[in-house]
């Protein structure tokens, strides 16, 4: 329970580091990133959604490490291939049938459609 | 296992453990908490079937939830006792010597991940299938008074300023800092005994606890201001902030039976024509995955509630501390899932 990242306190090291990714966040969109966005040959959206999903990696990669101990504990490593396990499942899921169904949002029946029970 | 497995002092499954005697955990209270938990979400269901409320159900809702309160008493009444004498560890690869419990716990959050993954999954075909809202605006391709289909992200209403975005970015803080909180607990509850004075051991934790009790109340507070209530900002001359309303979203009528929604920003200039858009599939995964993220978070409260109360009576030690290294996974689960909702529900 005694970890330390650059010899500090590893559960305080992993707290301001969220804190500051977090922030980092929230100025990204609150930040007007259009002529940054153009530089990239991208839309400002488009951008946006890059730095936030880039935070949001290591963001969940230092919460599953350090606060639920995936990292530098004995069980860490079988542990952590627990957790993998439905990746496999995820990564199909999210992939194959999210991104590549070509009427998955538009070729639904009528009857799983929103608003045909008058919801 | 324990040797005492099996022994004639083998607990019941519905009553008081005794722990000292190799209690094997067992207890029905997982499963009737399961049964009570589907029957709550189907009477639900039945009493908005179609759309229309059928007080039928509403009985039966009641049964539900009085079958949840007696599971979590059951529950609650064996782990009570619970010192940490016997915590059964896997003897079989591959989680030889590894904590029964924590693998289980494990294979919870897997299967909790597999859910949001779904949710996700949903979110990430739909908005990449419905054209937004503002491009059909902008494209003029609209005629007043007939409804559009369109996806409408959240962060359309949630990101338009400092002050909308607030609740969600002080709750992403709360969350971070909760999650803080119980890990300090669980700190505090693995020093060694006759390192620390037991009564400071027993503060700490139920503070830490408590702590994280309040930040988890804070953030479902600040959701329902979010989604319901709005708030006032008051003029702060000083800083320039004149005085205005932020409205809650179902105000702005962000809803997931609004097929004609009139948002302020797609209002034509030029002609003052107001364009009508179907928000209903944005709305209702806006809703369904912040609302299950947050049906955890209550869950968490619950479960919370329990241990801070545990803890004031002075029961965690390095031996017991397993309880809360085993809730803080699933709490630790539920900061998780929220550093991916926040960024793509209210932020992009």
């Amino acid at each position: 329970m005694s970890k330390t990242i650059m010899g500090k306190d590893a559960y305080w090291m992993n707290f301001f580091g969220l804190m500051l990714l977090t922030l980092i966040e929230v100025a990204a969109v609150g930040t007007d990133l259009g002529p940054t966005a153009e530089g990239f040959d991208m839309t400002e959206r488009q951008l946006t959604l890059w730095i936030l999903t880039i935070i949001a990696i290591p963001k969940f990669m230092m919460i599953a490490a350090i606060f639920m101990h995936l990292w530098g504990e004995n069980d860490s490593g079988i542990l952590t291939l627990t957790a993998l396990f439905p990746a496999f499942f995820i990564i199909i899921m999210v992939l194959f049938i999210g991104l590549t169904h070509p009427e998955a949002a538009t070729g639904l029946p009528a009857w799983c459609r929103p608003g045909t029970y008058g919801l | 296992m324990s040797d005492d497995y099996g022994h004639d002092d083998h607990p019941s499954p519905w009553g008081p453990h005794d722990w000292g005697h190799g209690a094997p955990h067992n207890s029905f209270a997982p499963l009737i908490l399961s049964i009570g938990v589907g029957l709550f979400l189907l009477m639900v269901g039945g009493l908005f079937t179609f759309g229309e409320f059928d007080g039928r159900y509403l009985p039966m809702v009641f049964v539900a939830l009085a079958v949840i309160a007696a599971a979590i008493v059951v529950w609650w009444r064996q782990d009570m006792s619970f010192d940490g004498s016997y915590e059964p560890r896997a003897r079989g690869v591959p989680f030889k010597n590894i904590q029964i419990r924590k693998v289980g716990v494990w294979v919870f959050l897997m299967s909790e991940m597999m859910i949001f993954s779904s949710l996700f999954s949903t979110y990430m075909r739909y908005r990449q299938g419905i054209p937004r809202c503002d491009t059909i605006f902008e494209s003029g391709d609209w005629v007043e008074g007939v409804a559009v289909n369109c996806f409408e992200p959240a962060s359309q209403l949630i990101a338009s300023s400092w002050w909308h975005i607030a609740p969600g970015a002080i709750n992403t803080f709360a969350l971070i800092i909760s999650s803080f909180t119980i890990v300090q607990a669980l700190r505090w509850a693995h020093k060694p005994v006759g390192s620390v004075d037991e009564d400071v051991r027993r503060k700490r934790i139920y503070r830490y606890l408590g702590a994280t009790w309040c930040l988890a109340t804070l953030f479902l507070t600040l959701k329902m201001i979010e989604w319901f209530i709005g708030f006032h900002v008051p003029e702060i001359g000083f800083l320039g902030i004149h005085e205005h309303e932020i409205h809650s979203l179902y105000s702005e009528g962000y809803l997931i039976n609004n097929d004609h929604y009139q948002a302020h920003h797609y209002i034509d200039e030029a002609t003052g024509a107001h364009m009508v858009a179907n928000i209903q599939v944005s709305a209702s995964l806006f809703y369904v995955t912040t609302g299950t993220h947050g049906l955890h978070v209550f869950g968490g409260i619950i479960g919370l509630s329990y241990l801070t109360y545990k803890a004031w009576t002075g029961a965690y030690n390095p031996q017991s501390a397993v309880s809360i290294e085993y809730f803080g996974l699933y709490w630790h689960f539920v900061d998780l899932v929220w550093v991916l909702v926040f960024p793509f529900f209210y932020l992009y």
